[in-house]
């Protein structure tokens, strides 16, 4: 009797197995991540109201415990001004990165720029839900003309871009999340920074040797075709830039423009890579 | 199992992913959030028999996935795996302490977060195996350790029947 049981639980351990790997393969098709999609979708919608009606009970007493009478009021008025020194900053890193393209954009017809693209304005509403990734949840979703793909700028520079999306929320994949990858350049010199993880710098890999970047220079997205990013984003600024004796490219970090650990307020640019 | 006994599983499962939802991810220690959905699969393999909570290991795993970023299925695969062994390390052992369950759920937990970047890695997800794989093992165990003095009463509820008292093993 014993045995049968063991081997009635090892038959069902092998299905459970069997099944999960179909779907973890059928996971990497894209007519069935589609499907799967629509599924996390759904799911998103159904749990929306009980996320929601726990955050209303949760939020008051997180706020009691950590602050003031008045913290309702400062917390939105420092968000605001978050934003907009955020925004300035911005504007700033652009014009010198603007300076230093005036040539180059001289030979050009138009460099398109995240300014002169529609925007939609989201609060983010929760960080990472897994320890793996990177994420961030937005309280702005299809409905508001969210989709999958979009690049999100806080007032800094690149945020990151979002990966899924629902009628009311949509959850953004940072920079530094170990598996995004962005393009980017520094003046003419291109190369594609990889996130490394929470708090970390992230690298740029396949830049050549001998080309001058130097500490402190800002790199913004490259926009190339084929990218996942409009051009000119600042990304964020260089923090060591050396060239390492007998190596093929040179080794640089960055240092994201924005604090992702302090996003308050977003904007989802409602951009798609052109077809190549 | 009863319909009843599914309905109460059923709720525990939905009532886990609010709370790891809502609370869960805003729980920050280190930079790591408790699991709460591990913790389930782990509960489900102290209060259950090896099939059985295998395929909670695996639905509640399902459930999660909706939610991550990563392969779907992969924390189903992982959750049920987790389930299983907890199940079959359980039926050898004599739970008369209340400790038992928490340090099982501690060591199921920390393993299962391993197990989830080792199978991820498999996968693709070469990025998974980060140099906080140990924190994040650390702290989801320690919490989950915890929480597991709710979570495996909540589990052996929503298992009983009414021929069957809570905390009793299933016949398969």
């Amino acid at each position: 009797m014993a045995v049968r049981r063991a081997s009635r639980s090892r038959f069902v351990l092998l299905l459970l197995v069997l099944t999960a790997g179909t779907i973890i393969t059928l996971s990497y098709r894209s007519k069935a991540n589609h499907a799967i999609d629509r599924v996390k979708s759904w799911a998103s919608d159904v749990f929306k109201p009980v996320e929601t009606g726990f955050r209303d009970a949760w939020d008051p007493v997180a706020n009691f415990f950590r602050g003031t009478v008045d913290y309702g009021s400062e917390k939105s008025a420092n968000a605001k001004l978050r934003q907009e020194v955020g925004r300035l900053r911005r504007q700033n890193l652009e014009r010198s990165d603007q300076a230093r393209q005036l040539q180059a954009l001289l030979a050009l017809d138009k460099l398109p720029f995240a300014d002169g693209l529609p925007k939609v304005t989201a609060e983010v509403i929760n960080t990472n839900f897994s320890n793996f990734q990177l994420t961030l949840q937005l309280n702005r979703g299809r409905s508001e003309g969210v989709t999958v793909g979009m690049p999100v700028v806080s007032g800094a520079g690149l945020v990151g871009r979002v990966v899924q999306v629902a009628s009311g929320q949509a959850t953004v994949l940072l920079v530094t999340d170990p598996s995004s990858s962005v393009g980017v350049r520094d003046g003419g010199v291109v190369g594609v920074a990889s996130g490394q993880g929470q708090g970390k710098t992230l690298r740029v890999d396949y830049v050549p040797p001998g080309q001058p970047i130097h500490k402190g220079d800002v790199m913004v997205t490259s926009g190339l075709q084929g990218g996942l990013y409009p051009a000119g984003i600042p990304l964020g600024t260089v923090s060591i830039a050396a060239q390492p004796p007998d190596s093929l490219q040179e080794e640089l970090a960055l240092r994201p423009v924005v604090d992702l650990s302090q996003v308050q307020f977003v904007d989802v640019l409602q951009w798609k890579p052109p077809p190549s | 199992m009863n319909a009843m006994a599914r309905s109460r599983l059923l709720l525990v499962l939905f009532a886990a992913m609010a709370l790891q939802l809502v609370v869960g991810s805003r729980i920050n220690i280190a930079g790591v959030h408790p699991d709460l959905m591990v913790l389930t699969a782990a509960a489900a393999g102290i209060v259950a028999g090896p099939a059985r909570a295998a395929t909670v290991g695996f639905f509640a795993g399902l459930l999660n996935d909706l939610f991550l970023q990563t392969p779907f299925g992969l924390s189903a695969l992982t959750f049920c795996l987790v389930a299983y062994a907890v199940a079959t390390v359980q039926g050898g052992v004599l739970r008369g302490s209340w400790w038992v369950p928490a340090i099982t759920a501690v060591v199921a937990t920390a393993g299962g977060e391993v197990l989830f970047a080792l199978i991820g890695a498999i996968v693709g997800q070469g990025q998974m195996l980060t140099g906080r794989l140990g924190a994040i093992a650390g702290v989801v165990g320690g919490v989950d350790g915890v929480l597991a003095l709710v979570a495996v009463p909540a589990m052996g509820w929503a298992f009983r029947t009414e021929a069957e008292p809570a905390r009793t093993r299933s016949r398969w």
